[in-house]
């Protein structure tokens, strides 16, 4: 009886999100729906679910892989009320080893949509907690989740797959931090008060920046941002005055014509004793004229300079990607390993006890004698008897154990070492009888 | 005349020098992780072959050219390894570490057999105190020289707009480069004047009169002024960041060119002929 992995589900590359969205579970249902699925599906030893806005997926731990999907879709279907014909086609499974390498690329996020993205190990930690809650993980999906996290932890550490920018707005911000040592002490004006230029504030914020100038043509605007970010609002009119304070410049504004160009900027830039100045230049038509750019101090990124940044770090992610597989197939065998050896735990025991047994019925048969002899001499002969078994049961069990003798099925093997040393057996063939004469012979 | 220390300074030097630049490279090695530490030991190591050297001599080991280069070189290892573990900058050691070894190999390839007697005149305590303002002064020019190569070379990829290359990831913002090379500056022009200061005094100590005219003592005043203007130029007009760095390798090319020149034209006594 082998356990064994599975995975089943969609993900955001098999299935569009109007099929992910009616399987998907709210977080706090999951832990119900565990139970219930354990109900629904008996061949299923140990279950978790994994539903984020990219991904559902069952995974369980099984001896009979087959119909515990086929019991898991049919719940799947039920319990969202979804027609199983309607997602079966976007399903894919990973059995035994293809399961286990599946979790651990989902947790190094190798299988995310943005390669690299931080958020799905912790999406993995609260499916896992959610398992252990329900009572539906045990001693295999604990070990598995586990190792998981430990991969992830690994490829993020000896790869450089976190790096880099995968938005126009991380992308501005990733800039900012290689212009500027400290935010803290650095003034923003934001040009347009439009939603990119609030999501970058946000993140220029979080780097601590601590003065935030608001400028729009539409004061109001400017005014409730201000508000939103705790920054100053500043008339549009009236806003050139502010340019020479500014570190970042950020221009999202709707306007036919640049509205800084190079001559008025260069009197600035004097100004503030050449101190850098970062220009963000999110509108288009640009709000930024692109000479700026020359001049000395000035770095400007229009948005096709952002989207570049943000391509290019995709494509080191990607070729990072490739490093990570490495380790997690590498990982992936010493999770297998381990698994076999726990399959192998119950055949050692019978072994064990059985080559036991048969040392203490020889033991027995020969009690009368033990008897007559000193004390000193029935220790000799209890240590003796003991010290064989050992021995031999250690070569038997450590060549399972690694596959150093060549055997490529432990479990197997184990299977056979076990019923043949078994009790039962040996008495039906007359085993026991054979022997005992063969011994009284050599007396 | 080489020393014991010489080769195992030698080696920590090399080790040091190929992993900064595996690190630049971006390949993650042990060697790359013991960069640092080799820079150091192998700095630790020189310290006793100069201590060798210079009691052999009784005093700081620098009567000829080649001597002071090692020294200098010397003092360039300690100040980079400060620059490098309290302003965290590695990134400078891929400069540092290399120049070293290669300025410390040539001289042990080189090493001239006889070592020259120090003249009487020159076994002063002023000797030791002049010439290690003076040489430490160079180091830091030279570090600053390496800080303004890296920040210029970043701002170039900044201005490029291909900025984010995985290995960039540690290097520093521009501004913390431009701050750390103001740093270098004016700590080595504090060390360049001192030693004008304790030369003259010594001079005058010795022959009766604070300065000579000989090349090398106006060819520091040059530099001296160089120096100055670079950092006045910052204070008032605010040049800093590319330009700053651009004139700071310019003075720097000035400096080599001087150093190098006077002493190998080997006139006055900065030359070794001390009438």
């Amino acid at each position: 009886m082998r356990e064994s992995l599975f995975i089943f589900g969609v993900n955001h590359r098999t299935a569009p999100v109007a099929v992910r969205e009616r399987l998907a579970y709210p977080e706090g249902e999951i832990v119900a729906a565990l139970a219930r699925l354990k109900e629904a599906a008996p061949t299923i030893d140990e279950v978790a679910l994994i539903s984020t806005c990219n991904r559902v997926e069952i995974m369980g731990v099984t001896t009979a892989p087959d119909r515990a999907q086929t019991e898991a879709t049919d719940f799947l279907a039920g319990d969202r009320g979804v027609d199983a014909t309607a997602f079966a086609p976007a399903l894919y499974t990973h059995q035994a080893r293809s399961a286990v390498r599946h979790l651990f690329r989902v947790g190094a996020s190798l299988d995310s949509m943005v390669v690299g993205e931080p958020q799905i190990l912790g999406q993995l930690k609260n499916a896992y907690a959610q398992a252990a809650t329900a009572g539906t993980a045990g001693l295999v999906l604990h070990r598995a989740f586990h190792k998981a996290f430990s991969v992830a932890k690994r490829v993020r550490k000896a790869t450089l797959i976190g790096h880099g920018s995968v938005s126009v707005s991380s992308a501005a911000v990733g800039l900012a931090a290689k212009i500027f040592d400290t935010l803290t002490d650095k003034t923003v004006l934001l040009i347009g008060a439009g939603q990119m230029a609030e999501l970058t504030a946000r993140n220029l914020k979080r780097l601590g920046v601590q003065s935030l100038l608001i400028t729009s043509r539409t004061f109001d605007n400017a005014v409730a941002l201000a508000r939103k970010l705790d920054g100053t609002a500043v008339p549009f009119d009236n806003f050139r005055p502010y340019l020479k304070l500014a570190d970042v410049v950020v221009g999202s504004v709707a306007a036919a014509a640049p509205v800084i160009g190079p001559e008025e900027f260069e009197g600035v830039i004097r100004e503030r004793r050449y101190r850098p100045v970062f220009m963000i230049d999110l509108g288009v038509p640009r709000n930024f004229d692109q000479r700026l750019n020359a001049l000395e101090n000035v770095y400007l990124y229009d948005i096709d300079d952002l989207s570049t940044v943000v391509r290019e770090s995709i494509g080191d992610r990607e070729r990072e990607a490739e490093k990570a597989e490495g380790i997690v197939d590498l990982e992936v065998d010493s999770f297998l390993k381990w698994l076999d050896g726990l399959e192998l735990v119950p055949a050692i025991k019978d072994i064990r006890s059985s080559v036991e047994q048969l040392r203490e019925l020889e033991l027995e048969r020969h009690r009368a004698w033990l008897a007559g002899l000193a004390p000193g001499e029935r220790e000799r002969i209890e240590s003796m008897t003991r010290g064989l078994v050992n021995k031999l049961l250690h070569r038997i069990l450590s060549g399972l154990r690694d596959g150093r003798a060549g055997i490529p099925d432990g479990v197997h093997a184990a299977e056979i070492a076990r019923r043949l040393l078994s009790t039962e057996l040996a008495i039906e063939g007359g085993a026991l009888i054979d022997d005992d004469r063969d011994e009284d012979d050599d007396l | 005349m080489n020393t014991a220390w010489l080769i195992p300074a030698l080696a920590c030097y090399a080790l040091s020098a190929t992993g900064f630049t595996m690190e630049r490279a971006g390949m993650h090695s042990r060697l790359a992780r013991w960069a640092i530490p080799m820079l150091a030991a192998g700095a630790a190591l020189q310290t006793g072959d100069l201590l060798m050297r210079g009691i052999r001599a009784g005093n700081v080991p620098v009567t000829n050219f080649g001597q002071s280069l090692v020294f200098l070189a010397w003092l360039t290892a300690l100040a980079g390894l400060v620059v490098i573990v309290r302003m965290r900058m590695p990134v400078i050691g891929v400069y540092v570490a290399p120049i070293v070894f290669v300025v410390l190999a040539l001289e042990a390839a080189t090493m001239r057999q006889a070592h020259l007697a120090m003249p009487q005149t020159l076994r002063s305590v002023w000797l030791p105190i002049h010439v290690t303002l003076a040489l430490l002064g160079y180091a830091l020019f030279v570090i600053a020289a390496g800080v303004s190569l890296v920040y210029l070379v970043y701002e170039r990829r900044l201005k490029a707009k291909r900025p984010l290359m995985p290995t960039d990831e540690r290097t520093p913002s521009l501004e913390k480069l431009d701050r750390i090379n103001y740093r270098l500056l004016g700590w080595g022009f504090l060390m360049l004047s001192l030693a004008i200061v304790t030369g003259a005094i010594w001079a005058d100590a010795t022959w009766g009169h604070f300065w000579s005219w000989e090349p090398a003592q106006s060819w520091t005043l040059v530099i001296w002024f160089l120096y100055a203007g670079l950092l006045e130029s910052r204070l008032t007009v605010g040049w800093r960041g590319r330009r700053a760095a651009a004139l700071t390798i310019a003075v720097f090319t000035v400096l080599v060119g001087s150093f190098v020149g006077v002493s190998l034209l080997a006139t006055g006594k900065h030359g070794g002929n001390f009438g």
